[in-house]
């Protein structure tokens, strides 16, 4: 028997929480952290569009490339926040 | 043994425990999720609940430990209990230098996957101070294979010594030195990402560092106690 696969679907506001959760957490003014959060949902929004379905390790890379263009240390938190222990 | 040089080998053994990742990784974590989602102070009583579970759970452990080498185990057999803990001391010190770390590019341990995931989820929702305090407590907890033999150690010298209680109290401020210093350097304005930068860029050494205190700590128990 296989493994189960979940999938969830995409929302828009679902990156930008993300991204903004990270930016809080690493104490960005608000309106600085809520300016690069809506451009990454913005730019993943375009990516995504063409797109049937996305495994969340690309979807993960490709905030993550976004990110590193941005903000290192929010790209650094997003890609390592599940890694710290 | 004298009190001096029990005193010694505590703050050796406390160094050892404080040099450890898993409990400093949980705050980390949950510094990291807590300033995502609430106010700066709330995170900050987070944090110190964090820190009080994780040195209370040692604090138990030793005193619990001196209590029962005090009381029930003899001296015939403890002479075994010493050489046992001498081949965990050994035995930690491998594996701290071989397999601590599972990757070379992040700070993950070799924890079961799922106590990980489940410490990791614990810290995404935690929102009040009781659960901070108990996730500090399953930290230290989740540590024990490795810790077990240094809270042998201690719990023996804090058993032999004239001031019991400042024994132990000399040990957890020890433990407790890493997790006050990010506490420290976080309310003076550093963020949490340089910090885990710093436990990246540094792992090498505080494995070494380690390993080798798990050896000198071996060796130490060799000379005074055994022989």
């Amino acid at each position: 028997m296989g493994k189960k696969r979940i999938t969830y679907e995409y929302t828009h506001n679902g990156v930008r929480e993300s991204v903004l959760r990270h930016a809080k957490a690493l104490r960005l003014p608000e309106g600085w952290g809520e300016q690069i959060a809506e451009r990454i949902a913005t730019a993943t929004d375009k990516w995504i569009d063409d797109k049937e379905i996305v495994t969340e390790d690309d979807l993960k890379n490709f905030i993550c490339k976004e990110l590193d263009g941005i903000s290192s240390d929010i790209a650094f938190a997003y890609r390592n926040h599940d890694k710290i222990i | 043994m004298s009190d001096l040089l029990s005193i010694a080998t505590i703050i050796l053994a406390g160094i050892i425990q404080a040099s450890l990742q898993l409990s400093l990784g949980g705050l980390v974590l949950l510094y990291h999720s807590s300033m995502g989602r609430h106010k700066r102070r709330k995170t900050r009583y987070l944090a110190k609940s964090y820190i009080w579970g994780a040195i209370a759970i040692s604090f138990v452990f030793v005193c619990a430990g001196a209590f029962i080498i005090q009381n029930y185990i003899q001296q015939e057999a403890m002479q075994l209990w010493q050489v046992i803990c001498i081949g965990v001391l050994i035995a930690c010190a491998l594996v701290m230098l071989l397999g601590y770390y599972r990757d070379s590019k992040s700070t993950e341990l070799w924890l079961p996957k799922n106590i990980s995931r489940y410490i990791s989820r614990r810290a995404r929702r935690t929102n009040d101070n009781i659960e901070a305090f108990s996730l500090g407590m399953l930290s230290s907890f989740a540590e024990l294979p490795i810790t077990m033999a240094i809270y042998f150690v201690v719990a023996n010298c804090i058993a032999n010594v004239r001031l019991p209680l400042l024994a132990a109290l000399i040990y957890i401020a020890i433990v407790a030195t890493p997790m006050m210093i990010l506490k420290f350097s976080i309310k003076a304005g550093r963020n949490i990402i340089a910090a885990q930068r710093w436990r990246i860029s540094n792992k090498r050494f505080i494995k070494v560092f380690s390993g080798s205190g798990f050896v000198v700590l071996a060796l130490f128990i060799m000379a005074f106690w055994v022989m």
